[in-house]
């Protein structure tokens, strides 16, 4: 954990973001468009990790992009060091580039093939009018402190491997100093040798410049390794934020559960006993999403709360799920552990999930709300 | 600043990557490429120092020795009115390339910028273009060639207008394609994240990428601006004589073609040999030009 | 033609290369490995390992230029290797099937799912289409496909990816083969529908006693669902051996170094990860000596590991088989933090 100066409000605070993709005219039918992102609200401190986990369609990706203005949000606000930028536009926006970056999953299609390496770290500052000189001395620095030997500047990025692509990726983004990196799965497309190293090196320019990230991933132990705080998210909206360890150790929304539970962990002896809670159905679509909880359709804990007296419930295919549950949209409560569900605190019973093991729970106690 | 060698971060070795290549080592081993440009190369030289190549006068008439077989003084004999084919041949290249060159300057400036910001921009722009574009296309070149020079009255410049006009939307639609499957690659998001603007997104990154296809469509326009203006000349419409060309030699040697078929044949034979040395030069650039070296080895499939 | 061997494929000595500036360049590099039916052998390894290459070079997947040079691979009795491609075609699907990676490029976009499993049924068998039909629908069953027969006739766009992989195993599986090699099956896949496609594959194994071979680089993949295991380094097999007893016990620095090295969920989080300098070789590039030895904790520069290359050896358990000069004598203390 990094010692974190006390500073007026967070580096950046997202609220109430959404983005709609396809045709919102009138006279289209609203099945055509698709709420990527739906709603979303969180905010980063400096030099905070904050990790974003999601599968496919959970809008972690968009959501990035949003935050660096790549795309335009269709509502919601964006604030960076405490200034509305939501409606920036143009010169405007790009004079945040140099205080917000991002990292790219390809670490070969995101490099320019016919630039070399110089060039391509170059570009960023040649772009906001840095000075010939100190484009020299930071380019040279910038590739040693990624791990790039600078006498393989003339090289293109084709005749690297891809972690060294990714470091050269990795180069680019931190060569103006920002104080934000949005890093968009950065190591998924690299061998497992690999990625520890990326890692590792994720964490030592955090250690030595302060800055923030936004590490947005699908896989949770890597997450997990890097991030200070972990927001889960599912179909556009956040399911699920709190500190690392308490995330972890003691997850709280069904949707989590049952993601860290499909997580294979790499001991056979914990593996082979391990019970898995069942998920029903497969992720819905962006396009048609669910009335209410978006989750509803496959979640554990709603059948169960269904069963419990004084809960409302309606028939839904072959079964019956609580009313609240298909009609209202859960909201992440005020707290530091939060929990979009409407019966976030119900203990799940018949999971039968494995005990975290003693140094975790130590951790989470100290950790959790 | 900052340490180099820590336990966690990697120094890259500089000789266990691979060998930097040269710019120019993978167009020196490309045979195709070779040959096309060296074909190339002395056509280019025959035109250049033709007064002093050829050995007698393209236009000198000698009516003494009209449709001569080919002897030692005329190694390819001479036509009806007894000029040197060898001579005409010699100075009829310089024609021939100037058109070509023309014509790919043109086509490929104007419309690989006009392709580029079509596909580039989208919106209403690339509508108009588009619509512009396919608005012409619809014309086949040579008629469209044969339009111009008809209104214009022949000339070399109404062949290279001509030819020009009718390859320009061919180069754009190609450039259009060609950029709207760059604008989706990463680099160019990258790109958008750093701050760099529209237009130099489009002038340092889109069009360097995209100009490896648009090479080869030149060199195809450069083939055929020759045999355009060859055709047109042995209509009778493109340069006027006494002035040789390799398509009014074609032309005048029709009339003798069954007991001197020397003198069609050898012009068309340079028209030949011109078009598929543009053809090997432009897939040998297309090849080579891409920083990567495309190697035959199935290792690329690992 | 009953085969006596305890193994449903078995392996030995396979080489498999390709040519290249100074010689041929060994891509699968002297491997051996073996399943029994109704076992699944996890084969892991990073880019170059040669862990997929060496499944392509068992069915006869690999194109010219590359090569098989040597070796056996036997399945059901039958030597795989240097049976004339008709022969071979013939294996293919019907004895031992393989899955890719990618689902959506499996698959031909233009044809309905039904057309394409109809036709891996009537490429071995002599069965009308309407047989087929029947046969497909039941095939879509046993994969768990909700309302297979009228899925049969949707396109693969209108599956999801979960889904398209499932009838991919369908075509696998189709004509019971005695092996079935899944190829990274899961990667392009989300955690949780992985989850469901591996149980999925375990299921069928139980029921029809088919051995797998799961070609992976996720090691708990490997912990939940494998028996055995094989670790592939550079074209060559670096360690082999139970799961249970390779997770407990290492005995090689790469196999060591990547159970150090991957983030976990269940362990607390201390400090960096343990990184493996430098990159895994480019395929076929290593001669002499150890290939790892560039890489390994233990030291650059020792004398036989850059001349000897390491043979394959038992460690305690007749099983398990370490590729490492000092493989007996490997303790926890060496290795950085």
């Amino acid at each position: 954990m990094n010692a974190v100066q006390a500073k007026a409000g967070p580096l950046l605070q997202v609220t109430d973001l959404a983005k709609t993709f396809g045709a919102t005219h009138r006279l289209v039918p609203k099945g055509f468009s698709v709420r990527a992102v739906d709603g979303v609200s969180f905010s980063l401190n400096e030099g905070e990790t904050l990790g974003l986990v999601g599968e496919t369609g959970s809008g972690k990706s968009t959501l990035g992009r949003l935050v660096l203005k790549l795309i335009e949000p269709t509502s919601g606000k964006i604030e960076f060091q405490g200034v509305d930028v939501t409606g920036w536009q143009g010169k405007q926006a790009r004079s945040l580039r140099a205080r917000m970056q991002m990292v790219f999953q390809d670490p070969f299609g995101s490099l320019d093939p016919r630039m070399t390496v110089n060039d391509l770290v170059r570009e960023p500052m040649v772009v906001h009018g840095y000075g010939k000189d100190d484009i020299e001395v930071r380019l040279e620095s910038t590739l040693l402190q990624v791990g790039i030997d600078p006498r393989m500047g003339k090289r293109y990025p084709h005749e690297f491997s891809g972690g060294q692509r990714q470091r050269i990726g990795i180069a680019r983004a931190l060569v103006l100093e920002p104080k934000l990196l949005v890093l968009d799965e950065p190591v998924s497309a690299l061998d497992v040798s690999i990625q520890a190293q990326i890692l590792n090196l994720l964490r030592d320019i955090q250690r030595r410049t302060g800055i923030a990230y936004l590490f947005i991933a699908h896989d949770l132990a890597v997450v997990r390794h890097i991030s200070d705080r972990v927001a889960v998210m599912y179909l556009g909206r956040i399911a699920e934020t709190a500190p690392r360890q308490s995330l972890y150790a003691a997850p709280r929304h069904p949707y989590t559960k049952a993601l860290l539970s499909a997580v294979p962990t790499p001991d056979p002896a914990r593996e082979r006993g391990k019970r898995r809670i069942p998920l029903h159905g497969e992720i819905g679509s962006a396009a048609a999403m669910p009335g209410g909880c978006s989750f509803h359709p496959r979640c554990f804990r709603a059948r169960q709360a269904a069963t419990l007296p004084g809960v409302e419930v309606e028939p839904w295919r072959d079964t019956r799920l609580p009313r609240a549950c298909m009609r209202e949209v859960p909201v992440l409560p005020a707290g530091v552990h939060r929990a979009a569900c409407h019966f976030a605190d119900l203990v799940d019973e018949g999971l039968n999930e494995q005990a975290p093991s003693p140094s975790c729970q130590a951790n989470a106690a100290v950790g959790a709300v | 600043m900052t340490t180099l060698m820590t336990s966690s971060t990697t120094k890259v070795d500089p000789d266990a990557a691979m060998p930097a290549t040269g710019r120019f080592a993978p167009m020196l081993a490309h045979p195709g490429l070779m040959a096309g440009a060296g074909i190339l190369i002395i056509l280019v030289l025959v035109a250049v120092f033709a007064p002093w190549l050829a050995p007698h006068s393209p236009t000198k008439t000698d009516l003494m020795a009209t449709l001569a077989p080919p002897s030692l003084t005329f190694p390819l004999g001479t036509d009806q009115f007894g000029r040197d084919v060898l001579s005409r041949l010699i100075w009829g290249a310089r024609v021939s390339l100037q058109v070509a060159l023309a014509v790919v300057v043109l086509s490929l400036s104007i419309g690989s910028l006009l392709g580029a910001l079509a596909g580039y921009a989208g919106g209403w722009i690339e509508r108009i273009i588009t619509i512009v574009n396919d608005v012409l296309l619809a014309f086949p070149g040579f008629l469209l060639a044969l339009a111009i020079v008809a209104a214009r009255g022949s000339s070399l410049q109404s062949i290279v207008l001509a030819v020009s006009i009718a390859y320009v939307p061919r180069v754009a639609v190609v450039m259009r394609a060609v950029v709207l499957t760059i604008k989706p690659k990463p680099f160019i998001e990258a790109s958008h994240a750093i701050g760099v603007s529209n237009f130099r997104i489009l002038v340092k990154h889109i069009i360097p990428n995209a100009t490896p296809p648009v090479i080869v469509v030149a060199t195809v326009s450069a083939a055929t601006a020759i045999l355009a203006e060859a055709g047109l000349s042995f209509l009778g419409l493109g340069v006027q004589p006494p002035t040789p060309t390799w398509g009014n030699i074609i032309s005048d040697g029709q009339t003798s073609i069954v007991e001197h078929p020397l003198i069609s044949i050898s012009a068309g034979l340079c028209i030949a040999a011109t078009v598929i040395a543009l053809n090997l030069m432009g897939d040998g650039l297309r090849d080579t030009l891409d920083p990567q070296m495309r190697r035959q080895t199935g290792l690329k499939a690992l | 033609m009953q085969s006596q061997s305890p193994y449903a494929l078995e392996i030995r000595n396979l080489r498999t290369v390709f040519p290249g500036p100074a010689g041929p360049l060994p891509i699968v590099d002297d491997v051996s490995l073996a399943v029994r039916p109704g076992e699944m052998l996890a084969v892991v390894g990073e880019s170059g390992s040669g862990k997929s290459m060496t499944f392509m070079s068992a069915l006869g997947l690999i194109a010219a230029p590359g090569r098989v040079e040597s070796g056996t691979v036997r399945v059901g009795g039958v030597d795989l290797v240097g049976l004339a491609p008709e022969a071979l075609r013939a294996c293919r699907g019907s004895m031992i099937s393989m899955i890719f990676q990618d689902p959506l490029s499996g698959l031909n976009p233009v044809f309905t799912v039904g057309d394409q499993i109809v036709e891996v049924l009537r490429a071995h068998r002599r069965i009308s289409r309407r047989q087929a039909r029947e046969k497909a629908v039941e095939l879509l069953e046993r994969v768990q496909i909700p309302d297979p027969r009228r899925r049969l006739d949707d396109y693969p766009h209108q599956f999801s990816g979960g889904m398209r992989q499932r009838v991919l195993t369908a075509m696998a599986i189709a004509h019971e083969p005695q092996v079935l090699i899944a190829d990274e099956p899961t990667t392009a896949l989300d955690v949780t529908v992985q989850a469901q496609v591996l149980d999925l594959i375990d299921t069928l194994r139980r029921e029809t006693g088919m051995a797998v071979v799961l070609i992976t680089h996720d090691l708990g993949i490997v912990a939940r669902h494998a028996d055995s295991m094989t670790v592939m380094y550079a074209g060559r097999v670096v360690e082999q051996g139970s799961v249970a007893r390779v997770f407990a016990d290492p005995r090689h620095p790469y196999t060591r170094s990547l159970l150090r090295g991957i983030p976990r969920i269940d362990s607390p989080v201390e400090g960096d990860l343990m990184s493996i300098r430098g990159q895994p070789p480019l395929p076929g590039s290593v001669r002499h000596g150890c290939a790892f030895e560039g890489r390994c904790y233990l030291g650059r520069g020792r004398v036989d590991c850059l001349r000897n290359r390491p043979e394959l050896n038992i460690i305690g358990d007749p099983e398990h088989l370490s590729a490492c000069h000092y493989a007996e004598s490997l303790h926890d203390e060496e290795m950085p933090a």
